[in-house]
């Protein structure tokens, strides 16, 4: 047996090694640049001021000073748009297939009397007449009107993604520089993906709104459009990145290039695609909600309009329902990803 | 086994330069006949991998031919010539997130219609098959649907050789597969894949860095030495001697063991830095 003693360097050895430490003067310079930049960005964008009026308003919150333009802002929206509008009452007149012996679950008729005061054109005197007008009144009509509102713009989500998934499968193939037929092809669907995702849902929608008229086609095609880009880029990104060895196992036997990212790829990357897509679903279902202000179904569209008529009680409502909807939707997405993983 | 066994792989003059400069094969000439068990030796970087993957067409050498079985590798007979050689890899290479029934069957693909294969409906005799070497490979009908990659390195390698003999090979290429694997397993993974061959008369190439299993298994050892065949031979041929001057000298011919040869403690550098197989 050959043992031999590990050789320890003489203690007057040097060695022609350099470590360097991790930061050095240009690195200051750097950091001093930054900072330049910040300050100067920061005056133009008034983040001292914001930074006064909150500290102001904490202030007035606390007791320490009298007055705050902040607070007394939220403070006059707070007070026009509680109490939510829960109830919704209609002119039973206008209502022409109304069956008064067999009303809608909850409701019931009011009269009201409206005082009216008239000119008579004969006498030339003012004539006060008294009407009285039966309404439908539900209270929790409005609520259900948003209800249904939102399952419109869950529906929007839904199907705006779905669209999306369709499209950027095709997408990411040619758009995945190992699978593309050619270089022409690639270029076209990077090309064509950057475009996607460079406009912003709302602006697509505000387009199609004038295309395809007021309602949820203008939205789908809205949400659809953009996150097919953003979803062909990720897949498109996972095939390139996707481990090299079981496709060079399939290559070997001369699969065809569709059969080795199927048997090869796909089976790597799936759980991958389907975190995107749940993203995708989820920002979705926020962006549905916004779209709808510019025309394109759903509750932004009724929001907007309340919105126009100052009916803050109803907006109150609206968001109340949005951010109720988002919270549940989130709690049910993380309990199918928890059973899922 | 033919009593004159044709040849059935044909390497002529094979040479590999890499975009770099670097010099991976340098003219190698082989013939391996039917039904034989070839092994390949030599240190890392001698150019085993490269030499596998010209047969089947994975490396596209810069000079040379290859014709294995009568067909001459071109880029126009490339599917048919790969449909009749198999390969076993060193990682295995399976797609560990799909099932092991999958990743068998997908040894079939080329004989599978697009629309088939995208259904994932593959012929019943095919699916029988696939069942036939998972059970002659040693593994059990519940293993059938797990995933790939929970499976033990050796069974992986199991699953790689019955994915392998899918297409009924006339060559099966064999990239060190065993590197990863310990001795009992490795014997056993290259006994099956010497058994399975047998049966179908089938021709191995199959490059190792284990002498023994090289000696045990090989019916013809190739050694290989910076992009050279510098030895081939019967296993009895290749003795301590020889195997001294494959891995630990530079210059062959001169027969001086290792201790007594202190320049050698340099040699793996240098050959670390041919890279590229």
């Amino acid at each position: 047996m050959i043992t031999r003693p590990i050789p320890v360097p003489p203690k007057d050895a040097r060695l022609n090694w350099h470590l360097d430490q991790p930061f050095r003067l240009k690195h200051l310079v750097i950091a001093v640049l930054l900072l330049v930049l910040l300050v100067v960005t920061g005056q133009r964008t008034e983040m001292d001021r914001m930074l006064a009026m909150t500290t102001e308003a904490v202030g007035n919150l606390v007791g320490l000073n009298d007055d705050s333009q902040v607070v007394r802002g939220l403070g006059k929206v707070a007070d026009s748009m509680w109490p939510p509008t829960l109830a919704t009452s209609e002119e039973a007149a206008r209502l022409g297939d109304l069956d008064t012996d067999n009303l809608p679950w909850f409701s019931r008729i009011e009269s009201t009397e409206t005082v009216r005061q008239r000119l008579n054109t004969d006498t030339l005197e003012l004539e006060t007449t008294t009407e009285t007008i039966e309404v439908l009144y539900r209270p929790m009509g409005y609520v259900q009107t948003v209800f249904v509102k939102m399952i419109e713009t869950l529906e929007i989500a839904l199907w705006g993604t779905l669209l999306a998934v369709s499209l950027s499968i095709p997408l990411a193939w040619f758009a995945a520089s190992n699978y593309s037929p050619n270089r022409a092809t690639y270029t076209i669907a990077r090309g064509l993906i950057s475009l996607l995702r460079s406009v912003p849902e709302l602006i697509v929608a505000l387009f199609l709104v004038l295309a395809y008229g007021f309602g949820p086609i203008a939205g789908v095609l809205a949400l659809g459009l953009h996150a097919a880009g953003f979803l062909g880029k990720f897949y498109a990104e996972d095939i390139e990145n996707a481990d090299k060895h079981p496709q060079e196992a399939l290559e070997a036997i001369g699969a065809g290039k569709i059969k080795t990212l199927w048997y090869a790829v796909m089976p790597q990357v799936l759980p991958q695609y389907v975190a995107y897509t749940a993203y995708i679903l989820d920002r979705n279902l926020r962006m549905a909600t916004v779209i709808g202000l510019v025309g394109a179904g759903g509750i932004g569209q009724e929001l907007k309009g309340r919105f126009d008529m100052y009916d803050y009680g109803h907006v109150m409502t609206i968001l109340i329902a949005i951010f109720l909807f988002v919270f549940v939707l989130d709690q049910i997405s993380a309990r199918i990803r928890a059973r899922m993983i | 086994m033919n009593a004159t066994p044709q040849t059935m792989v044909q390497l002529n003059g094979i040479g590999k330069t890499w975009p770099d400069g670097t010099r991976a094969l340098n003219t190698v000439d082989l013939e391996v006949p039917e039904g034989q068990f070839c092994v390949i030796l030599g240190p890392s970087g001698a150019g085993k991998s490269t030499l596998l993957r010209a047969v089947n067409g994975l490396m596209q050498p810069t000079e040379g031919k290859v014709n294995v079985d009568g067909i001459e590798l071109t880029p126009g007979t490339e599917k048919a010539l790969r449909k009749k050689v198999a390969m076993i890899h060193q990682h295995f290479n399976l797609a560990t997130r799909a099932s092991v029934a999958a990743n068998v069957l997908s040894g079939a693909l080329p004989d599978v219609s697009l629309a088939r294969a995208l259904c994932g409906w593959f012929h019943p005799e095919q699916r029988a098959k696939a069942c036939h070497y998972l059970e002659r490979v040693g593994l059990k009908p519940d293993h059938l649907r797990r995933r790939a990659g929970e499976l033990s390195g050796g069974q992986q390698q199991r699953v790689g050789i019955a994915r392998a003999f899918m297409l009924d090979p006339k060559v099966v290429l064999a990239d060190e597969p065993v590197a990863s694997l310990d001795p009992k397993i490795s014997r056993d993974i290259l006994a099956l894949l010497r058994d399975a061959a047998r049966d179908l008369n089938a021709t191995v190439i199959c490059s190792l860095h284990q002498v023994d299993l090289a000696r045990e298994f090989g019916d013809r050892i190739v050694g290989m030495r910076d992009g050279e065949v510098v030895f081939d031979g019967t296993p009895d041929e290749f003795d301590e001697q020889r195997l001294n001057r494959l891995y630990h000298n530079a210059d062959w011919g001169d027969g001086e063991p290792r201790e007594d040869h202190p320049e050698a403690e340099a040699e793996p550098a240098r050959h670390a830095a041919m890279g590229g197989a």
